[in-house]
Parts: C-alpha cells; structure tokens; sequence
C-alpha cells in the first residue's frame, strides 16, 4: 500500500487550529516564540510544540536571534497538500456536472 | 488556511426535485458516475438521520473505491450533513464531512457541496488497516450480484 508520509504529516500539522493560526500571523511576519505565544495564552513550551511539527514538514523555519528564536514561514510549502485538495475540487465538480445533467434531462 | 472545498453549480429545477434525486439511486449514480466503458457504480442508501449510504465506484470490478457515509442531518429539501469514509485501493481510508445544500433560487436551485475535515494521519493510519478486507467483502459482494 503506498503511503505518502510527507504529505499525511503536512496534513497533520494543518488539522490544529492553533497551528494554523500561527501559519496566518506568520505570513504577515517573523515572530519569536515568545512573541506567537502570548496572543494564543501558552507558555513557550507549549507554543514550542507546535513550532516543532510546523518546522518537521517545511511549513516554518526558526533562527536564533539573539537570545530569542525567530520564526517565518518555510520554503517548502502546501503544493503537496494543495495538489491533493486540488485533485479532489476537480473530482467533485465533474460529479456536480453530471447529476446536474442528469436532473436538467430528466424534466 | 483550512483543507475546505467548497463548489456550487445552479440546476434547473426546484429543490425539491434535485433533493429526490440525489437521494434516490438514479441521481447517486449519475453523481458518482462516469462515461469510461466498465464503470462501476452501486448505491445502497438508508435516508434517515443515522442511516448508512454506501457507493461503490471505479473503472472496473478490480478496482473500486467506496463512501460510506452516515446521514447526520436530513432537512428535505434544503440540506443533508454526512460524515463519510473513503476506502481507496492504492492507500489509506480517511474520513471527511460533507454538507449539501439545495436552495431556491427563482425556480431553480443552488446545489453546494462543502467538503471539510481533510485527513490528519492518526485518522489515516487507524482506518487503513480496515482497508483490505472491505475490499475483499466488496468485491465478493460484486461477484455475486452479476
């Protein structure tokens, strides 16, 4: 059974809300940790968690700056995960098509 | 950004036949059909909240893909929520939700799909190892209906 790994733990990095939301303040601009805790009320470590799975897949890099760590979003990014949600918005329009179709011709 | 897809398309008829069609077995496997020759399609569907609709689909008897689907919520004729699994032959079933909505629009209707809750890989993992042996009462099932 094939089993894409890159793209089930992308998946997985994207199915927690706070994760996400960290991705959205993120593309506005790097942020410490420290600095992407405090709106979401975790401690360092906490946030850090999450850091950890977002930079696993590419979605984030970190620097150390300082005595702080920096955090922007990564190079390698959602074309992975895209694709496939892409590939699913096609098969789903075909389907829509056809039994639209199917309820026009029968009336 | 959130894994959700979301598509409409306007058809030409009150919603409350588009709402017959899809579920009855006629509009299901228009839904899931195709033109390629030897296409499978097969709907079994129980329409009540709870109730189990399954469709199996493919290119041929050997390799097919299957929804099941839990009807969640049934609003004749406005809207259904389903909480569905994908069985495909080549990797991992995963789960989904999909909400259809039918709405009126002078005579017409707009048919939505939003599909949301894309597979997180504990999801992914634990229903694959279900996979082969639905696959295996599948096509049994197949084999003794020709």
């Amino acid at each position: 059974m094939q089993h894409n790994g890159k793209l089930d733990r992308t998946f997985f990095a994207l199915s927690d809300p706070t994760r996400r939301r960290i991705l959205e303040r993120l593309a506005h601009g790097p942020a410490t940790i420290g600095e992407l805790a405090e709106p979401f009320g975790l401690t360092l470590n906490g946030l850090k968690k999450h850091v950890v799975i977002l930079e696993g897949v590419g979605l984030v890099v970190t620097e150390k700056v300082g005595r702080a760590r920096e955090c922007r979003l990564g190079p390698a990014q959602l074309e992975n995960a895209t694709g496939w949600i892409d590939g699913y918005r096609r098969v789903l329009e075909r389907r829509l098509g056809r039994f639209g179709a199917y309820v026009e011709e029968r009336r | 950004m959130t894994a959700e897809l979301r598509l409409e398309r306007v058809i030409d008829a009150p919603p409350d036949v588009v709402f017959e069609a899809f579920t009855t077995p006629g509009g299901q496997v228009a839904f899931y059909g195709a033109d390629d020759p030897g296409w499978v399609v097969q709907s079994r569907c129980d329409l009540r909240v709870g109730g189990l609709w399954t469709v199996t689909f493919g290119p041929s008897p050997d390799r097919l893909f299957q929804h099941r689907s839990v009807f969640e919520v049934i609003e004749r004729p406005r809207r259904i929520v389903l909480a569905t699994t994908e069985f495909h032959p080549d990797r991992p079933s995963f789960d989904f939700s999909v909400e259809f909505r039918f709405e009126e629009q002078a005579g017409q209707t707009r048919m939505t799909v939003i599909q949301s809750g894309f597979p997180t890989a504990e999801l992914r993992d634990e229903h694959g190892r279900g996979v082969p042996s639905a696959f295996t009462r599948l096509e049994r099932a197949i084999r003794s209906s020709r």
